[in-house]
């Protein structure tokens, strides 16, 4: 599996961040998509899975938890991560029962980011 | 050991010696503080600066909060470098204080409120940009760029439109424009309506007493120094306006307006009021999402009689790839260029060096936008007079100089330009705007960037640190000594060793910059990203992998160097829409950096090496670091300051006859009390000179000859000529585990190296003096001639004056202060007797050869 047919969804509602990973990952090769918006994020995900979804933790509407709940209910197989600026050990230790697969807090350097994805996508591998 | 034991043994053999010395552990110990507390808000202003480099992803809350905890470090700096210097730095604090009332001003949004309501283009410093807005921003630098010539004139700042708005009682109703525009989904007719009020209440607003007579002076003084007639353009500056996105004929402009004040204000007014246009007020709804309060301020500036006009864009945006420029270009004024009122001629060059026109379409131009020819001013469409109008706007020679200015500004941005350029009825060239030109390619049907990349041959994978991002493409040039860089050429990669903040000089000419060492928080780092040079540091051995002139293609995003120009990464840096730039918390944050981190007092060595010469944090910073400093190098100078009973003596294979003071960990605690071997020594910086010293060869024994009038002449010399007086007492290191202070009195000559050396490579530092000699000032002066050469070659800032030499150097890493001291060992070894063979100046080339060669060996042949 390479980067070039992976599929990640960004969803956070500071429009800046979406815009920025879009760059990057777009950049070497992912196929990516970006909302603003959790539940327009989902209704995209049901229509078709991703590889790895990066999630902003506090979002108006549906939060970050409630995302990482549902997409790995949609499909287990998909990769969740956590940024976010407020990470408290609480909140760490839900996720962590949710199944998230790393979080990270704001603010982050972009590389380490992709090394998170990179390990994300090396544990696939390691699956198959 | 804690300090108060220390001071305790110090103070009980007879330390506390004249009243006016302190004990130089509680000295050293200041200095430390000092250090601590500069340290910690270089830190943070490392940490923000890395934040814009385009690496990180952040939130105002971290901007907000690290501006805070920044201020408070740098109070406890300016505390401690008080209590080291006894409040000599007292003139800091009032230096201080406005700043950091400015950098207050930006976290609370009103940085373009405090000012004056008029700066002339040519006082404009960064501090201003907010007031003037981004075109006249861009304005002012180029008026200092000796490649560019801008018409003069001045800004009326958004001060003057907030006096306006808070004089004319329209602020409530601006407030609530500003907020219905933040909201997600806002109440269209409400905006609407707001809109209308403002745009006609702001065309009425009468001036703040005594504004019209500031304008009439102003008009006064540009008149006194153009040809008359003189007429004004008046052109809108909207805040941020051309910094990074367009906002392209968003806002109005009112050209060949009458030298009166009134006038002049009434054309501002049809400016400021523009900011509420429809149509601006659509575009900044799509620039700015999330809204974002705006001001506008207008640059009047004086109106060329204009032969021709038109634009240049450096990079053809229909072709991105193809590595050409277009022109286009009427005859008369400008304007109706832009806005497409007449034909126009079109002009493709090359982009090589020399340019190359390779199209020409000339049109039939039967109109020019020309001046009425009144007093009342205005601008009419006038016939071209038959024969005219086929013949071409610009001369091949004109055209040629256009693209090289094109070209320039390119680099010079480090971004592909959207110039605006006219011509005189002599030739001159004026440029009346240049911003970013924004490319959309169509990515349908074509192939990912990562596929089309693989054609191209990678030198680095994973190179170094990101100090700044970006793509950058060019011949590679290599820098060894600060002298490289006098030839440094226009859109080069500069390749380094090491890195150092004199690269400041051509950062405006370079396209990338690269260094085999160096960290992403060093003073050129914080140069890189002030100027936006895309910058990897730390990238091993690129000066083996790559040839000086080989075209290479830089890309500090993805950390990977390539060789050959790959066109498609500076395409995909062209078409990418820096969207990043504008989101409000990058948008503070370079406000904020650009108050804090610009490093203006460079060189300690220069003039403006004063209080009053500081202009951000960083100058602050960097003048108490080198107060401190210079504090520290007079402690072993005066003699009566040292306590005698507390010297050692230092047994060594050379006759160097150094006493030791050891103020903390500078010496083994089990050495013996008295001729320690160098085994004992613990000081990391007094280890390595000694090492220098002692390298086989370099420290020469046997005495000079000295011919008999060397000999009369330091037998003649009386007290009075203090540069070659004896100097007596002894030679003296102060020592702990970071630091030395080595003071040589070699009889005729005095010679300090203080140093500071540990894991933090900003703390350290290398303080070098030297002067005097036993000859005649000819070759005393040769000999330091020779020294300061030497020293050049490993990157020391140098200061000669006769037979004086002071050079520094800073921020390198343990390793490389290490080498660079056992240089300085080898070199007091080396030229110790030296001037004495100086009899002539090919003797300096010489010796400074042999050296640099490691030929010690000649000073004894």
């Amino acid at each position: 599996m390479s980067e070039t047919n992976m599929r990640l969804l960004v969803v956070d509602d500071e429009p800046i961040v979406g815009k920025r990973l879009k760059q990057v990952f777009g950049k070497i090769g992912f196929e990516i998509e970006t909302y603003t918006d959790s539940a327009a994020a989902l209704a995209a995900i049901a229509e078709k899975p991703f590889d790895i979804v990066v999630t902003d933790l506090k979002m108006e509407g549906i939060d970050g938890i409630e995302v990482l709940k549902r997409v790995r209910a949609m499909n287990p197989k998909t990769r969740v991560i956590i940024i976010t600026g407020y990470a408290s050990p609480d909140t760490a230790e839900l996720a962590q029962q949710e199944g998230v697969f790393a979080f990270l807090a704001k603010p982050f350097r972009l590389d380490e980011l992709k090394q998170v994805i990179y390990r994300a996508m090396e544990a696939d591998r390691a699956k198959e | 050991m804690a300090l108060r034991d220390l001071l305790k043994g110090f103070s009980a053999t007879g330390w506390f010696t004249p009243k006016a010395c302190r004990p130089l552990p509680l000295i050293f110990s200041q200095f430390r503080e000092v250090l601590k507390a500069n340290n910690q808000a270089l830190e943070l202003i490392a940490d923000m600066g890395e934040k814009l480099s385009g690496e990180y992803l952040f939130d105002l809350r971290y901007v907000e909060a690290t501006v805070e905890e920044m201020i408070a470090a740098m109070r406890r700096a300016l505390t401690a470098i008080n209590i080291l210097t006894q409040n000599q730095c007292v003139a800091l604090h009032e230096v201080f204080t406005p700043m950091e009332a400015r950098v207050r001003a930006i976290l609370n949004k009103r940085d373009d409120r405090e000012g004056p309501p008029l700066l002339w283009l040519t006082e404009v410093e960064t501090r201003h940009w907010p007031l003037v807005g981004g075109k006249a921003a861009h304005l002012s630098e180029l008026l200092h760029n000796p490649k560019v010539r801008v018409p003069e004139g001045f800004v009326i700042t958004t001060r003057l439109f907030h006096d306006l708005l808070d004089l004319n009682g329209l602020r409530p109703e601006f407030d609530r424009f500003e907020l219905l525009l933040s909201e997600h989904l806002p109440d269209e007719e409400g905006l609407e309506a707001l809109r209308r009020i403002l745009q006609e209440k702001v065309l009425r607003a009468e001036p703040p007493s005594g504004f019209l007579d500031t304008l009439t002076e102003a008009i006064t003084r540009l008149a006194a120094s153009s040809e008359p007639p003189l007429f004004l353009a008046v052109r809108s500056s909207a805040q941020e306006e051309d910094m990074d996105f367009s906002f392209a004929g968003q806002f109005h402009s009112e050209l060949q307006v009458p030298p009166q004040a009134e006038a002049v204000y009434r054309a501002y007014l049809l400016v400021a009021a523009s900011l509420f246009g429809a149509k601006a007020i659509r575009y900044r709804r799509q620039v700015f999402p999330e809204g974002s309060p705006m001001s506008i301020a207008a640059c009047c500036q004086r109106m060329i009689r204009a032969q021709a006009s038109g634009i240049i864009y450096s990079i053809d945006p229909m072709e991105p790839g193809s590595q050409s420029m277009v022109a286009v270009g009427a005859l008369g004024q400008g304007q109706a260029v832009v806005e497409g009122q007449v034909p126009t001629d079109f002009f493709r060059l090359s982009k090589g060096e020399p340019p190359q026109v390779i199209e020409r379409v000339i049109a039939a131009k039967h109109e020019a936008l020309r001046s009425t020819g009144t007093a009342d001013g205005g601008l009419t469409m006038r016939a071209v007079p038959n024969g005219q109008s086929g013949v071409p706007c610009l001369d091949e020679q004109t055209l040629l100089e256009l693209a090289g200015v094109a070209i320039h500004l390119e680099t010079f941005f480090k971004r592909p330009q959207d110039i605006e350029w006219t011509l005189d009825p002599q030739g001159a060239l004026y440029i009346l705007q240049s911003r970013p030109l924004l490319i959309t390619e169509s990515e349908k049907g074509k192939p990912k960037l990562s596929e089309k990349l693989e054609g191209y041959e990678l030198i680095a994978v994973d190179a170094g640190r990101v100090a700044q991002q970006g793509i950058g493409a060019g011949p590679a040039f290599w820098v060894e000594t600060l002298a490289d860089l006098k030839d440094f050429p226009e859109g080069a990669v500069l390749i380094s060793h090491r890195d150092s903040s004199q690269f400041v000089q051509v950062m405006h000419r370079a396209a990338a910059i690269v260094t085999e060492v160096g960290t992403p928080a060093s003073h050129m780092a914080t140069l890189c990203r002030e100027l936006r040079v895309p910058c990897l540091v730390g990238v091993p051995d690129i000066m083996v992998k790559v040839v000086p002139g080989e075209e290479i293609t830089v890309d500090a995003e993805d950390r990977r160097i390539y060789r050959g120009r790959v066109v498609e990464l500076l395409t995909y840096q062209a078409t990418t829409t820096m969207d990043l730039h504008m989101a409000p918390e990058f948008r503070m944050l370079r406000r904020i950096l650009r108050e804090v981190s610009r490093l203006n007092l460079v060189d300690p060595l220069m003039q403006e090496f004063r209080p009053e010469g500081c202009r951000t944090f960083h100058d602050v910073l960097r003048f108490i670091h080198e107060t401190a400093v210079l504090h520290l190098v007079e402690l072993g100078r005066d003699d009566r300051c040292l306590p005698g009973g507390l010297a050692r003596r230092l047994d060594l294979p050379i006759q160097a006859g150094i006493l030791a003071i050891d103020i903390g960990g500078g010496i083994a605690p089990d050495a013996p009390r008295d001729q320690i071997p160098f085994s004992a020594i613990r000081s990391i910086p007094f280890r390595a000179i000694l090492q220098g010293m002692m390298f086989p060869g370099a420290w020469h024994q046997e005495a000079m000859s000295v011919s008999f009038r060397d000999m009369m002449h330091s037998m003649m010399t009386t007290p009075q000529d203090t540069l070659s007086g004896q100097y007596t007492g002894h030679n003296i290191a102060i020592i702990s585990e970071t630091y030395v202070n080595l003071c040589f009195r070699f009889g005729y000559h005095f010679n300090i190296i203080d140093a500071f050396c540990h894991d933090v490579e900003r703390d350290n530092h290398i303080y070098f003096r030297f002067l005097g000699g036993a000859t005649d000032i000819a070759k005393r002066s040769r000999r330091a001639t020779l020294i300061a050469t030497i020293l050049e070659a490993f990157d020391f800032s140098i200061q000669t004056k006769g037979d004086l030499v002071i050079a520094r150097t800073s921020n390198l890493s343990q390793s490389e202060m290490e080498r660079t001291l056992d240089i300085l060992g080898r070199l007091i070894g080396f030229t110790r007797q030296l001037d004495v063979q100086m009899t002539d100046d090919q003797a300096v080339a010489r010796y400074a050869e042999a050296f640099l060669m490691g030929d010690y060996g000649i000073v004894a042949g």
